[in-house]
């Protein structure tokens, strides 16, 4: 059995000084992506019974970087076009925007979890793979809780339309706290196209509209049909769940 | 005894690396201790501090698919080797990070998650993205072992790829301070695991590919079985981005639970191929951690890094030497560390220095540990 005990969204329109999420000030370095993952994944985590003990498993952004590497790359691209000497050089800070999943290191190392952890990467459609393996390590009777997280922007040059999501699952009956009701993960089901579909790179987007039919979703069983943009485009997905 | 449906084993493997484009050939390479470590035009030309590398020649540098073809190469071979077609197996993978080729109008940018999605068709599902830093490759081939055990598939391709040698990548790992900056001596010297001269890793591309399958599956069609994988561990350091706790605490975890799930005791692990990239820091921990793992066991398992002869090979690097611990399994013979000659004090391990480890070697465990303190260990032993 898996129930969804919480999940949290963090999006940010704009991003400026003041516009990010609010979070230890150490995450302040990171890039918006893993900024707003952890700031999702700080907001459920109060939830779990055993945060060191949970299964982890963190979805990389579409694309690894940030603005600043972004215009770095540029710059010395200009920079050597015109015939200049070495590049400018790298701020190591910024080295730290290409590490795949820098959100799962930065919340092992904040909350102290040291059990199954999943770093999935940023193509299409690993929302649903990564869903799977929390369902694999609950219904396998591996951990009690498990935290799924992800955060996306456009593009690692763009940092514009960012977004988070955070759910935490449990093997324990509980109640989803924005329904009141218990709400259990029955099945990911996957079914091969005809046809190769258009699919949209972004970690966090699928995931957070599952959430919002979950929300608007009455009692009784809920056959969510992932849209073929949220998948690879190769398989359709079907997410059963049932509110009790 | 484990029922066949439940037990792993590997029957293909594929590789390209800076020293050799097939399998067979990157084990004859590793054996002799060569170096495909060199001098690389592009990082002269752009005036780098650092301009040594492990460079894949089989596929050109200007090829603006690099980093598929690259994948494809090692994925093909395995599949070969395996008697083996897309279409029948599951498909774990680590592509690591995004690349930038450089193309006519500048760099180009290439998202390691579109690599991914290219290569992942026709594969069967779960086609899963693996991103674990250096990690990733060896998380991959756990995964894959995991759910072939667990019965929900009966063949995957496993590994991982990296294309990583640009101007972009070295200016950011030099900025670590992790790379080995040149000293003006013999480049193919750049990487050092465990000596005492050692100055940090020296970055490189490659792929590899392994097949695994249930033994069920494997003698149903009659396939070549290399070696059987028996456990898979993980852990986290949880300590800091940058550099590992130097006691290993993170990486003895990792090498226990990876046992513990084999079912075996520390003391029945014959040899070890070590992530060891010539770091100062990360060789130091690594070596600590291996001591503890076998406790006063330790002075009598053979221990070895590729890394002097390939470099790292970031997301395909767990991947590679999961290639060669393969072979080891085979052969029983351990490959020689390259460039290593004097091995640090802090770093006192029973190294392999110079040429092979001839003991029957049967039991392998391969580790990775990568940035973030993301760690993962797989064992493999002789089949039968």
């Amino acid at each position: 059995m898996t129930y969804l005990v919480a999940a949290a969204l963090r999006r940010s329109a704009v991003a400026g000084p003041d516009a990010g999420p609010r979070q230890p000030r150490d995450f302040r370095r990171f890039n918006l992506p893993v900024q707003l993952a952890l700031a999702a994944a700080a907001e459920v985590v109060p939830a779990a019974q055993d945060p060191t003990a949970m299964a982890v498993v963190s979805l990389a952004p579409c694309h690894n970087g940030s603005p600043e590497l972004y215009r770095w790359v540029q710059n010395a691209d200009t920079a050597r076009s015109r015939g200049a000497t070495a590049p400018a050089r790298m701020n190591p800070t910024y080295t730290l925007h290409v590490i795949d999943n820098l959100a799962l290191s930065a919340f092992v190392i904040a909350h102290g979890s040291d059990g199954y952890y999943l770093g999935v990467g940023g193509a299409p459609g690993q929302a649903w793979c990564g869903l799977e393996a929390v369902r694999e390590r609950l219904d396998g009777g591996r951990e009690r809780e498990a935290l799924l997280m992800a955060g996306d922007q456009g593009g690692a040059g763009d940092a514009l339309d960012g977004s988070g999501v955070a759910l935490l699952f449990s093997v324990r009956r509980t109640a989803y706290a924005p329904l009141g009701r218990p709400v259990e993960l029955l099945a990911i089901e996957r079914s091969p196209r005809p046809e190769p579909q258009p699919v949209s790179a972004h970690a966090a987007e699928g995931l957070c509209a599952l959430l919002h039919a979950v929300a608007h979703h009455g009692v009784g069983a809920l056959a969510y049909e992932v849209p073929p943009q949220h998948t690879d485009g190769i398989d359709r997905v079907t997410v059963r769940l049932r509110v009790a | 005894m484990i029922d066949a449906r439940h037990r792993v084993v590997v029957t293909g493997c594929g590789t390209v690396s800076a020293i050799a484009t097939t399998a067979p050939a990157f084990w004859e390479a590793l054996l002799a201790g060569r170096s495909g470590i060199g001098r690389i035009p592009r990082l002269v030309a752009a005036q780098l501090p650092v301009t040594t590398g492990g460079e894949v020649t089989a596929v050109p540098p200007d090829r603006a698919d690099r980093d598929v073809a690259l994948a494809n190469q090692a994925i093909d071979e395995a599949l070969d080797a395996a008697h083996l077609h897309r279409d029948g197996a599951a498909f774990i993978w680590a592509t690591g990070l995004d690349t930038y080729q450089q193309g006519e109008q500048g760099p180009v940018f290439r998202p390691s998650g579109s690599c991914f999605a290219a290569l992942s068709r026709p594969f069967r599902e779960p086609r899963r993205m693996i991103a674990a830093a250096c990690a990733a490759g060896t998380q991959a081939i756990g995964e894959a072992y995991w759910n072939i055990r667990a019965g929900r598939i009966a063949a995957c391709v496993a590994g991982g790829s990296s294309c990583l040698l640009s101007p972009f990548y070295i200016m950011g790992f030099a900025a670590l301070q992790a790379l080995a900056t040149d000293d003006g001596g013999d480049p193919c010297t750049a990487c050092r695991p465990f000596d005492r001269r050692r100055r940090g890793f020296a970055l490189s591309d490659g792929a590899a590919a392994l097949v695994l399958e249930s033994l069920e599956a494997a003698r149903r069609r009659g396939a070549p079985v290399l070696a059987e994988v028996v456990g898979f561990g993980m852990s986290q350091d949880g300590f800091d981005l940058n550099r590992p706790p130097e006691d290993g605490r993170g990486a003895v975890r990792c090498l226990h639970r990876a046992v513990e799930d084999a079912g075996l005791a520390p003391s029945d692990v014959d040899a070890v191929n070590a992530h060891a990239t010539g770091t100062l820091v990360g060789d130091r921990a690594e070596a600590a951690a291996i001591r503890r793992f076998f406790g006063s066991d330790w002075k009598r398992k053979a221990v070895s890094s590729l890394k002097g002869a390939i470099g790292h090979a970031m997301a395909a690097a767990g991947a590679l030497e999961a290639v060669a611990a393969v072979a080891t399994c085979r052969t029983g013979l351990v490959p020689p560390t390259v460039n290593l000659h004097d091995p640090d004090e802090d770093c006192e391990l029973r190294h392999v220095i110079g040429r092979p480890h001839e003991d029957d070697v049967r039991t392998v465990v391969s580790t990775s540990f990568g940035m973030g303190g993301q760690n993962a260990a797989v064992v493999f032993r002789r089949f039968p």
